[in-house]
């Protein structure tokens, strides 16, 4: 079953209309003292787990906005 | 009349409050790592914890394709092995796990991904793996009804010819390794759920499962594309994105597909299996989650795709599609790590795609790995450290990829 995403400027529109863009994960840590590793962990290592969780998705075939929606990964479903 | 009884192939076990080793999966590869454990390392007080039932996951939701074509050195050595140990377990196991080695041909649809076959031949060759480089011509003889004219949009400019690849009966695995486990005192628990591990002083101690808490001193998380959410109860972070990844088989036709084919560009793999369904993956779906949802986006993009390369498939009708996880890591290389933090605990994860043709090699290793505490040698370029030095295998240089991913 595929399943619909909210897209706060065209409403609920079917999930292929979408691009992940991955969790919500605060910002990006100052490159400034950065090492590679604290680099490279951020870059590359999630904690996914099988809880709802907050992401961005991108509008691309539809008004082209970024957002956040919560989907829980357990069912692909939106969580409002 | 005692053959008319059925006969079980593994025997329900007490649920014990402790095991020397508790492996959470019962897929392939917990499977096998718990059979070798018992078999070759003499470690028999060994648990499978499976929270459906086993091949539930990816082991029973793959297309059943092995080979051991891939990109690095590395990688081939292991599933060169693997290959290997079909015929090896079919034998050991006294089961039938109907290994079938039709051989392999992987498309290439451009001059620059007939350059990456060159290299994929040339470095199987080094490593004494059969492959060999084919024209268009010589694909469409491999494959009758394959188009080779310019018609397509992505035109054939050739192909990798795999001959020791093949498919085998994925559920025979599953039953297979769960009967030879079992006959060497394994103990597999179905619908047991794992929902926390327990840990004291940088021990593992043990699980909480949904029939209670089960101690354990060695402690093996085996458990496919679900890897990474078990892992997130211990808060390990982990370089891997669990995607869906979907399949699904045709009607059954006459015998007239006689190897597996399959092509990058057009994202679709495809064998018959012995019933006669055309076997055809693969889309991925891009967002992580932990479902088996099939979509009719990709039944479509599936008919789309087989119709280009075999248009003689135009018509044909889908009976099934379904979905399966594919654990995949930035470099396209698995994970088996036993240095995470906690003494006793082992992670195997991170197959992405490669899950099913790696699962008794990396039970052999991982057995070996969990019985000893050392790294087996060809474990070495599978450590979980190599994303944090960057050194990534050069693996996503492969001309067969079927997924995007981040």
């Amino acid at each position: 079953m595929t399943f619909r995403l909210t897209c706060p400027v065209c409403g609920k529109r079917d999930v292929y209309e979408f691009t992940f863009g991955g969790q919500e994960r605060g910002p990006r840590p100052e490159q400034e003292g950065l090492s590679a590793e604290e680099h490279f962990r951020w870059t590359q290592f999630r904690l996914i787990p099988n809880e709802p969780q907050e992401e961005w998705w991108y509008h691309g075939q539809g008004c082209g906005v970024w957002f956040k929606a919560k989907r829980d990964p357990g069912t692909n479903r939106e969580m409002r | 009349m005692s053959w008319l009884r059925p006969r079980r192939l593994w025997h329900p076990a007490p649920l014990k409050r402790h095991y020397e080793v508790v492996i959470i999966g019962g897929g392939i590869h917990g499977l096998a790592t718990a059979y070798y454990l018992a078999r070759t390392h003499g470690i028999r007080d060994v648990a499978v914890l499976e929270s459906h039932y086993i091949g539930f996951g990816g082991s029973g939701r793959n297309t059943a394709i092995v080979r051991a074509n891939q990109r690095t050195a590395e990688n081939v050595r292991l599933y060169d092995e693997g290959l290997k140990l079909w015929a090896v377990l079919t034998d050991e196991l006294d089961f039938n796990l109907m290994f079938f080695n039709c051989g392999t041909l992987n498309l290439g649809h451009s001059e620059a991904a007939m350059n990456g076959i060159r290299m994929l031949a040339s470095t199987h060759n080094l490593l004494e793996v059969k492959s060999e480089v084919l024209d268009p011509q010589q694909c469409a003889e491999v494959i009758p009804g394959l188009d080779i004219s310019d018609r397509p949009a992505f035109p054939i400019h050739g192909g990798l010819y795999h001959p020791p690849g093949g498919i085998v009966r994925h559920d025979a695995v599953v039953w297979g390794l769960a009967k030879g486990a079992s006959a060497h005192g394994v103990h597999i628990h179905q619908g047991c759920e794992v929902r926390g591990i327990d840990t004291r002083d940088g021990r593992v101690t043990g699980v909480r499962t949904s029939q209670g808490a089960i101690g354990c001193k060695r402690l093996g998380i085996m458990a496919g594309g679900y890897g990474s959410a078990v892992a997130a109860m211990l808060g390990i972070e982990l370089p891997i994105h669990p995607l869906t990844i979907q399949a699904m088989v045709t009607h059954p036709l006459k015998p007239f597909l006689h190897h597996v084919f399959s092509s990058g560009a057009y994202h679709v793999y495809a064998n018959q299996t012995l019933k006669g369904e055309i076997a055809t993956g693969a889309h991925m779906d891009p967002q992580v989650n932990y479902t088996t949802d099939a979509t009719a986006y990709y039944l479509k993009h599936q008919a789309e795709a087989l119709g280009e390369l075999m248009p003689a498939l135009r018509g044909v009708r889908f009976m099934r599609i379904w979905s399966g996880l594919a654990d995949m890591t930035p470099d396209m290389a698995p994970i088996m790590e036993g240095e995470l933090g906690y003494e006793g605990l082992y992670l195997d994860a991170g197959w992405g795609y490669f899950g099913f043709k790696s699962g008794p090699v990396a039970g052999k290793y991982m057995a070996e790995y969990m019985s000893t505490g050392q790294r087996p040698d060809i474990l070495r370029a599978f450590q979980l450290k190599r994303f944090l030095e960057g050194r990534y295998s050069g693996e996503t240089a492969s001309v067969m990829k079927y997924g995007h991913w981040d």
